[in-house]
């Protein structure tokens, strides 16, 4: 069962590589929360944890239905061209994602995972979400990449967080939800305010500072 | 008690700027109010150096001499900032630069930047601390785009993508740490104090990658380079007084949470490892920011760059850990911390009254501000480390231990680097504080508040650079108990 949630989760990540459009990073992105809310439901149930079932409730209700529909609004709102202008190809992209995966498997066997064969899987998959969020993060030029980078990172993290110490001290996880919604709030704020400004939000064109 | 005291005053004064309309008479509030912080930070000081054992309340908070010092220095920085805010506000506020209301937006995060500074050395989770640390990026990363034009919005925007994705990093590391932990067969937890019992036990091999995932995230934050290139666009956008608070003691807090994981990576992996990465990332900082101080043009960025040279200096200090070394690493976060903001206040008022950046645009300084051009050049001997100033007693610490322990090319490359970062500052300042005035500038008056808040920060760096080899005996004993755990 956990296994195919995982590679459910690592194609999300990949499909998030070869988009090219605004509107399908954002889709992928959701189908990647899902996924995680799914893997985080079966862990409760197993465990009978009552704080991972709340978990679960907010990643749900954050990640798959509110970040994500703010994140449309602000492409609604900023009427951008969607496209993602990257600066290495989506062919590429795919070759360095593979790669980035395959570190991470070399990782999690340093880190001394490899005696079990699921957590070997689940370390690799986390981590190498963790790396591709920021490699998503470098490679495109939007400023509204950069925000999805970021959550893909923490998507990771978390997934990392629930297998090697099972989950966080629950408030602890509840103020890690918290300041990740408000700093994508503030991003979104900031994305509003670099369009009404420069008139686009392509970061490459933001080169006034310098030296 | 007296955390609960210093946490909460910033909360209500940040109420009071919801509520109170007149800045000015806000503004002279809320200078008071950080006095009280001062001194009861300073009394939290005297107690837990003097009892010499740790205060945990309800296992959240967890307070010794080395996060007393932190937050020390935080509430110098905060009051001296907090003074020189009415001034600089007000002038802001006549000259309608800013509208009232966003001069109490501006005294409203002015005062949340605080508490989340003086939270973050106070806990004792460190998923809190983390949380603790981003929320110190978000809210400053406003204070930074405050004037809405493009230039402070790409600095902002720059300032919260990279913080953000070097401190994710770091929650790596966290985890990893907590992984540790629960492998050595202790409970589950995330608190440093039972992190650094069971660190003896920890598996080597986890520390040590673990550790890498801090000093990048948090080395983010720090301003260390190769990972420092937000910090000079933050800091020269930001309005000035932040740009004194940014520099003097956010940087601090991120160092605050790497000597935290470095406390426990010594306790398992051993000195040499955490020694040679600190010493590492110090060299590379002071070998770049050597390169731009030369060559810069903006006044704020050569203050900025001044900034990551310090911070070397300072990793440098830790990195060689004697206690006397680690005595002037404290101590020269003080300095730092005190001199930086007197500059940042200094290249405030220059550049209030100039209306530029560009370093060869400005001239004549001493001429048309009379106060702050002596003290500026005051403060640019202070900062380059010459006597009676503290800095150099510190500076002097660190390079002396360099030469005790043998590690002679650091000490040739501190010395290197001090020469060509005292020649460069001596070059900048100047070509700006003396000479002719331009034709159309007459003699301005400078704020009573500004004035006494450079005042303050002057007779601070003077006190400790003449007093210290008196009383340095408290300062070596902090040095020493942190690093034998």
């Amino acid at each position: 069962m956990h296994v195919i949630i995982l590679f459910g989760i690592l194609a999300s990540t990949y499909l998030m590589v070869i988009a090219k459009r605004m509107p399908a990073l954002i889709r992928s992105f959701r189908y990647q929360s899902a996924f995680l809310f799914l893997i985080t439901s079966v862990i409760a149930f197993k465990e009978a944890r009552i704080d991972l079932y709340i978990v679960a409730a907010l990643i749900i209700s954050l990640k798959v239905f509110i970040i994500p529909h703010f994140l449309f609004f602000i492409l609604k709102k900023i009427k951008l061209n969607e496209n993602l202008g990257s600066f290495i190809n989506a062919q590429l992209s795919l070759i360095f994602a593979l790669m980035l995966t395959y570190c991470s498997w070399t990782l999690s066997n340093v880190l001394g995972f490899s005696w079990n064969h699921s957590m070997g899987a689940a370390i690799t998959v986390a981590l190498s979400v963790v790396f591709i969020g920021a490699f998503l993060m470098i490679s495109r030029m939007m400023a509204l990449t950069q925000v999805i980078g970021l959550l893909v990172m923490e998507n990771g993290i978390f997934l990392l967080a629930s297998f090697i110490s099972g989950g966080m001290p629950f408030f602890v996880e509840i103020a890690i939800f918290f300041d990740v919604f408000v700093s994508v709030v503030i991003m979104g704020l900031f994305v509003y305010r670099i369009n009404k400004l420069f008139t686009h939000i392509d970061v490459s064109k933001l080169s006034r500072l310098r030296g | 008690m007296q955390i609960f005291f210093i946490l909460a005053i910033p909360l209500l004064l940040g109420l009071g700027a919801v509520i109170l309309k007149d800045n000015r008479k806000f503004g002279i509030v809320n200078s008071f109010g950080y006095l009280a912080v001062l001194v009861a930070c300073a009394m939290l000081l005297k107690r837990t150096i003097s009892s010499g054992c740790a205060h945990t309340y309800f296992g959240f908070i967890y307070l010794d001499a080395l996060s007393a010092f932190f937050i020390f220095v935080t509430s110098v920085v905060a009051f001296a900032s907090a003074l020189y805010s009415v001034g600089y506000i007000n002038t802001g506020v006549e000259d309608a630069a800013i509208s009232k209301r966003k001069a109490g937006i501006y005294y409203l995060l002015f005062n949340l930047f605080c508490f989340s500074m003086f939270l973050v050395p106070a806990l004792n989770n460190l998923g809190m601390l983390w949380v603790a640390i981003e929320m110190t990026t978000l809210i400053s990363a406003f204070l930074v785009g405050f004037y809405n034009t493009k230039k402070s919005v790409e600095a902002a925007w720059k300032y919260i993508i990279i913080c953000s994705v070097g401190i994710i990093f770091a929650l790596l590391g966290t985890i990893l740490f907590s992984y540790a932990l629960s492998m050595s067969g202790a409970p589950k937890s995330l608190n440093w104090s039972d992190m650094v019992i069971a660190s003896g036990r920890m598996d080597k091999n986890i520390l040590k990658i673990a550790f890498i995932f801090i000093l990048a995230g948090y080395g983010t934050k720090a301003g260390l380079a190769p990972m420092h290139t937000w910090l000079p666009d933050a800091h020269s956008q930001a309005v000035g007084p932040i740009s004194a608070l940014l520099s003097g003691v956010l940087l601090k807090t991120s160092i605050y949470a790497i000597l935290r994981f470095g406390v426990i990576v010594i306790n398992g992996v051993g000195f040499q490892y955490f020694s040679n990465l600190m010493i590492l990332l110090g060299s590379i900082s002071l070998i770049i920011s050597c390169g731009f101080i030369l060559v810069q043009k903006d006044l704020k960025r050569l203050l900025a760059y001044s900034s990551i040279e310090h911070v070397g200096i300072i990793s440098i200090g830790f990195g060689l850990g004697t206690p006397l070394a680690v005595a002037g690493a404290l101590f020269h976060i003080f300095n730092h911390a005190a001199a930086k903001s007197l500059l940042f206040f200094g290249a405030g008022n220059i550049v209030g009254a100039y209306k530029k950046h560009n370093m060869n645009d400005i001239q004549g300084v001493i001429g048309v501000l009379p106060f702050t051009g002596i003290i500026t050049l005051a403060g640019v001997f202070a900062l380059t480390g010459f006597p009676p100033f503290s800095i150099f007693v510190s500076e002097i610490m660190i390079m002396i231990s360099a030469f005790l322990k043998g590690s002679y090319p650091v000490a040739g490359l501190l010395l290197m680097a001090l020469a060509i970062i005292f020649a460069g500052f001596i070059y900048h300042f100047g070509k700006m504080l003396f000479g002719h005035p331009p034709k159309d500038m007459a003699r301005q008056e400078e704020p009573m508040s500004g004035k006494i808040a450079l005042l303050f920060l002057f007779v601070l760096i003077c006190a400790a650079g003449i007093l210290l080899p008196f009383i340095n005996k408290d300062l070596i004993w902090i040095a020493q108990g942190l690093f034998q755990r």
